[in-house]
């Protein structure tokens, strides 16, 4: 799963530790998270999203390697 | 926030003071006592073992040790998140390996009264493996923050 958190930062002009405070998770978490090591849960997800106003969609978005999803 | 049954992040520091607190005893116990310190053999011919200075010595410090990698490997970090509750999940499985890895080992290559070595090493063999595992990979994860920057 790729994310824009970096540039929504930018945009919003907030630190990693600020948006960490934000979503009540470590600095490590969301540094991990904008450097695609970890998956965040749909809750923090959620809650990044919240931050920034946007939709989930438009913050996290499937990558090609995530195609698993099954057609019926 | 759903219950994650960890002890407070203070928890950590009690449990490092009983394990220091566990060197010197046991130094002391052995320079008091020479040779009374190794276990003898559970079922030694001269009657029960049960309950002696020596016997109750051992539980007291091994609980002590026990107690204390208990509280190190289980108590909260600072902050506790989703992130951390995973790398916690990831080291105990490996430590869980490692110790079922070394007990199968150890069960087909000893005999006997090699068994009781055998719990000895049970016992500390996963909460130390899982505290250093989950150690390593928390200080991987504050260095990657570092070089980010």
């Amino acid at each position: 799963m790729k994310n824009n958190i970096r540039v929504e930062r930018a945009i919003k002009n907030i630190t990693q530790a600020e948006l960490a405070e934000q979503v009540d998770v470590s600095r490590q978490t969301i540094n991990s998270i904008e450097s695609n090591k970890y998956v965040p849960s749909a809750l923090l997800a959620m809650k990044i999203a919240r931050v920034f106003n946007k939709p989930v969609e438009t913050i996290f978005m499937l990558e090609e390697s995530d195609d698993g999803i099954k057609k019926r | 926030m759903r219950t994650n049954y960890l002890f407070s992040y203070k928890s950590r520091f009690i449990g490092l003071g009983l394990i220091l607190l566990h060197i010197p005893v046991r130094l002391f116990w052995e320079m008091a006592y020479p040779g009374l310190g190794s276990h003898g053999s559970p079922m030694s011919p001269a009657g029960s073992t049960l309950f002696t200075n020596e016997h109750l010595f051992n539980i007291v410090s091994t609980i002590l040790v026990l107690v204390g990698l208990f509280l190190i490997a289980f108590s909260k970090e600072k902050i506790e998140d989703e992130q951390i509750s995973q790398l916690r999940l990831d080291s105990l499985r490996w430590a869980i390996y490692l110790n079922y890895l070394i007990l199968l080992c150890s069960l087909i290559f000893t005999t006997g009264i090699d068994l009781f070595d055998i719990l000895r090493l049970n016992i500390w063999v996963p909460l130390v493996f899982f505290i250093i595992r989950f150690r390593w990979v928390i200080f991987r994860l504050n260095r990657s923050l570092k070089t980010d920057k």
